[in-house]
């Protein structure tokens, strides 16, 4: 894979961030659903909307033309340019990246990310009515990964039990989180005891489709004073890498499958920032099923290859653990309305780093990483850093 | 195999003694042989869709295999490739009983899907029919098989790609 030396410019900060409730809510559209992340996120940040230089909006299921515009014109209409972006699983988190290079770049001195989703219930498909792969069986998200979990078995030794610890876990932390889809929690027994998706996986062991959203507001540090943003909250952004599939062997039939693709982004989201796997705190992966988690956490290099099964045995991963992996209960337990996920991934980050979780807070929490894929075989890596 | 011809010639009642009146075949009922799946991946070897081969494209420069269309080498970008079979054996690399089926899928509950990995290379995700369950195994060869399904907004039946343990 070719890859440039990423050179950035300008420290850009996130200065506020906003979410709203993941769930189910059929009293609001998707653009009511992203101005109620919008709003506390201008709150957080004390800033006004029209300080806002550029706006990128995460949506990937079609709610009409434009929604970025037209949710964002209720707080006023000031002429900013308004980019709706659309990268599956990812889409908030490219927003997010984006909204980092416009500023690190010169371009802006402040820049809204926003996501919001309202997924259909159901098994997710990424292709159209017709398509050659609905016929073939293989679009299918869930079975997508438990190939991933039934060759990662294979592979590594992992027990069934192991998985469904990453479930345990996640709905721990989400118990502790009164912005988490489900809330209850569960026994191992009673994880691998529910519904049968796609073996190896239960109904448990994969994310709930929801709805919801997220945003954050950026801004470049030595603008901070400018705009009489509160210094002392702000998260710096030390790394924002955003990829997409590489060859790997085995070209593109299957390859919103291929588990290992994150690693490429991860090294060079390690090189922007100049830090190293030991020296994170805390990491959000997308963790849309139980597998997902464990191949996110090794291919960051956070735990070795075919051992994150054990590290999440051992209580490694859990919120007292030397790695806490999805403290806000992750994809599992928050729910995955698309747009947002990766938004919210950043919410988390900052709020720990600022020490604002509450009593999911990990004990001196300075360096988060942020991790988000999408099909397409698209991944963002974000590494924050607390001062 | 039961074609179309023949399912309609049983709803007609005329499968047994009417036999005899229906002695050919017109012309513009030659369409409703099933169609390739997907021409792009799988060619058909045979007029009545029974057999066929994958295909995709082999890069003379860096000798990667891409399964399906390419225009360009996935691995190193080079135009320099040429149309190849990929035959119609492979490795079962990694398999799932689904239980729950994806929007449209046309087929029996459960079902297995397989990740087979062909010799030159690419992956290639399809069922894999005729097996029992308990039987199944990482790293097991599994062979090409194709299967007639009605198509979900009418036109020709679809010759799918199947696999089967060898």
């Amino acid at each position: 894979m070719t890859m440039n030396k990423i050179k950035s410019g300008r420290e850009v900060m996130v200065v506020g961030v906003g979410l709203h409730p993941f769930g189910r809510f059929p009293d609001k559209d998707l653009g009511q659903l992203a101005i109620e992340a919008v709003l506390p996120a201008l709150e957080d940040a004390a800033v006004k909307w029209k300080d806002i230089a550029v706006a990128y909006f995460g949506h990937v299921y079609y709610q009409g033309m434009s929604v970025g515009e037209t949710s964002l014109s209720k707080l006023g209409l000031t002429g900013v340019p308004i980019v709706n972006v659309e990268n599956a699983c990812s889409s908030g988190s490219t927003a997010f990246w984006q909204a980092y290079w416009g500023i690190t770049t010169g371009l802006y001195d402040m820049a809204l990310a926003f996501g919001a989703e309202k997924v259909p219930r159901g098994p997710v498909t990424v292709t159209a009515e017709d398509a050659p792969e609905r016929y073939i069986g293989g679009d299918h998200m869930m079975a997508g990964y438990a190939l991933r979990g039934k060759r990662y078995m294979e592979e590594t030794g992992a027990p069934a039990t192991a998985l469904a610890q990453v479930t345990v876990k996640a709905r721990q932390n989400a118990a502790m989180n009164p912005f988490a889809h489900r809330k209850d929690t569960y026994t191992i027994e009673e994880v691998l005891n529910s519904r049968m998706i796609a073996d190896p996986l239960t109904l448990f062991q994969c994310c709930p489709t929801s709805e919801g959203s997220a945003a954050a507001v950026l801004c470049a540090r030595e603008d901070l004073a400018k705009y009489g943003i509160n210094e002392s909250r702000a998260v710096s952004v030390a790394a924002a890498v955003l990829t997409s599939g590489d060859y790997n062997g085995r070209g593109a039939d299957h390859s919103a499958f291929s588990p290992y693709r994150t690693e490429p982004a991860a090294i060079q989201a390690y090189e922007m920032s100049g830090i190293s796997p030991e020296d994170v705190d805390l990491v959000q992966v997308h963790d849309a099923a139980t597998i997902g988690e464990l191949q996110q956490v090794e291919a960051l290099h956070l735990l070795p290859f075919g051992e994150a099964w054990k590290g999440t045995m051992e209580g490694r991963t859990a919120l007292t653990g030397d790695i806490p992996v999805n403290t806000d209960g992750g994809l599992l337990a928050m729910g995955h309305p698309f747009g947002a996920s990766g938004i919210r991934m950043i919410h988390e980050t900052v709020t720990q780093l600022r020490g604002e979780a509450g009593p999911r807070q990990v004990a001196n929490a300075r360096i988060g990483v942020a991790q988000c894929s999408g099909a397409g075989d698209v991944t963002t890596v974000h590494i924050l850093k607390r001062g | 195999m039961v074609t179309k011809r023949h399912q309609q010639a049983n709803i007609l009642g005329m499968a047994g003694q009417w036999h005899c009146i229906i002695p050919t075949m017109p012309d513009s009922e030659s369409a409703i042989t099933p169609v390739s799946i997907d021409p792009q991946r799988l060619r058909l070897t045979n007029d009545d869709a029974s057999t066929g081969t994958l295909i995709g494209f082999k890069c003379n420069e860096c000798e990667a295999s891409v399964f399906g269309p390419a225009i360009f080498c996935q691995q190193c970008t080079s135009t320099d490739l040429k149309a190849v079979d990929l035959g119609n054996k492979g490795i079962l690399f990694s398999f799932t009983i689904v239980r729950i089926p994806p929007a449209g899928w046309p087929g029996e509950i459960p079902y297995v899907l397989g990740q087979v990995e062909l010799p030159s290379g690419p992956q290639v995700l399809a069922e894999v029919i005729n097996c029992e369950h308990k039987d199944l195994k990482i790293g097991m060869g599994v062979e090409l098989v194709l299967k007639s399904v009605p198509a979900e907004n009418g036109g020709p039946d679809k010759a799918v790609y199947k696999w089967r343990p060898v």
